[in-house]
């Protein structure tokens, strides 16, 4: 098991500073934008270089790393800066290979999270960067649990981080990953159309071994690549029999639902051999669909851990929610990535 | 100072903000002897990178030498004198 320890996160709703899940923003022009800090504590002088994805994650990252020292940055990145690695790109065209200004290189690259952490923080260790699209954040955990196998007692600054870029959205456009129709909050699960809304943001946890403390602690991850619904069904009914053992209890169903229709039937397919009483949550309307999502989801299990209640416009359908001590997470990326983990108070 | 040589202090001020994204700076209070670098505006070795470009891609100048470069981007008025007496564009 691996405890989670102080967690945070910067998305499209209030995350960061006074949380408030209950109040719901909006999208702006189908995407959901991350609502950014004033990033208190990073000198101006190295936060006007940075893009946006490198800003969030050490916006996220810094609140952990300044007063608690780790053995290692592990971060998962679907697409790194690629903002800046688009500039970067047509900066090579514009100047026909010429003379090229290095900013938009150096906050371009995935690693580029994590090495600005590390340098932030001046830490010199273990510092890695997975980049599986819909799973690198999944790749991130998996990492983080084999370093605690092999290291007990060490820490860990684990996080997840994306974010939208204009380029990359005309593109996902193109290939049909968002609406074509502009949908308000309350209509993303009904919409009944393909596509979804754009998202981003960043989600850092601390991480180590030790219980006593502890927000929340993530048991088991799983990972499948699968265009097929008996395929993920089975991979998830596997992943439970594996990791819920006895009498022990799912109490919630934290459902990556996108509100694209063409990816119901992976999650309808789960939920299909949930037991019915298990109340089913979704967090898409809040962070929007991006490679690390999940990372959200991780947060937002925590904090729901910790406060044992959930907003209501997560819920799917109004039960009471009572004893709310494990979370059951199925994610899915563009219908071929998909994701299990099992989060344990 | 004649107009042209204040219109050029005026416009490198300009393209320096812009270029090096210096959000919280108004080109208008960068004064003229202003160190770039360390004091005054604080800039570091990538920002120097940076301006060794924007003086390539505005003025059509070279800059080889790195020692050059440290002569040239003292402040606005060496780094206007040398566009002035170098530029080709």
């Amino acid at each position: 098991m691996v405890y989670i320890h102080q967690a945070y996160c910067i998305s499209p709703q209030k995350t960061f500073q006074d949380v408030d899940l209950e109040l719901l923003h909006e999208p702006v022009d189908k995407k959901l934008y991350a609502i950014e800090p004033s990033y208190e504590g990073i000198p101006p002088g190295v936060l006007r270089r940075m893009g946006r994805a490198v800003r969030m994650g050490a916006g996220a990252g810094m609140p952990i790393l300044k007063n608690s020292p780790v053995d290692g940055i592990i971060i998962g990145t679907g697409k790194g800066g690629m903002e800046d690695c688009i500039k970067f790109l047509n900066q090579i065209v514009q100047y026909e290979e010429g003379l090229l200004a290095p900013g938009n290189f150096v906050q371009s690259t995935s690693n580029a999270v994590a090495a600005q952490l590390g340098m932030m923080s001046r830490n010199k260790s273990y510092n890695s960067t997975h980049v599986h699209r819909g799973h690198a954040f999944e790749n991130a955990v998996t990492d983080a649990i084999m370093q605690l196998r092999a290291l007990p007692g060490k820490q860990f600054l684990l996080g997840g981080v994306d974010e939208i870029s204009d380029f990359d959205y005309n593109i996902e456009t193109l290939d049909g990953s968002y609406k074509k129709e502009v949908i308000a909050a309350s209509d993303f699960y009904t919409s009944d159309t393909p596509g979804s809304l754009a998202g981003e943001g960043a989600a850092m946890f601390l991480v180590n071994d030790q219980q006593p403390g502890a927000l929340a602690g993530i048991s088991a991850v799983g990972m499948l690549h699968s265009e097929d619904p008996a395929a993920v069904t089975a991979a998830f009914q596997q992943f439970i029999s594996t990791h819920i053992r006895g009498n022990q209890k799912i109490d919630l169903f934290l459902s990556g639902e996108s509100g694209d229709n063409r990816t119901l039937k992976f999650y309808a397919a789960c939920e299909s051999i949930l037991p019915a009483d298990i109340p089913v949550a979704r967090f898409k309307h809040m962070s929007g669909v991006y490679a690390t999502a999940s990372s959200f989801a991780l947060w937002m299990a925590c904090h729901i851990l910790q406060h044992g209640r959930l907003p209501v416009h997560t819920l799917k359908t109004v039960v009471e929610v009572s004893s709310l001590k494990t979370i059951l997470l199925y994610n899915n990326y563009k219908g071929l990535q998909h994701s299990f983990m099992l989060i344990q108070k | 100072m004649n107009m042209e040589t204040a219109e050029l202090k005026k416009q490198l001020k300009q393209q320096i903000v812009q270029f090096l994204n210096l959000t919280s700076v108004n080109p208008d209070d960068i004064k003229d002897d202003e160190p770039l670098f360390g004091e005054g505006l604080g800039l570091d070795s990538i920002d120097s990178i940076e301006l060794i470009v924007l003086l390539s891609r505005e003025y059509g100048i070279e800059i080889k030498d790195p020692k050059e470069g440290r002569k040239i981007l003292v402040d606005i008025n060496t780094m206007a004198a040398y566009v002035e007496q170098h530029r080709t564009k």
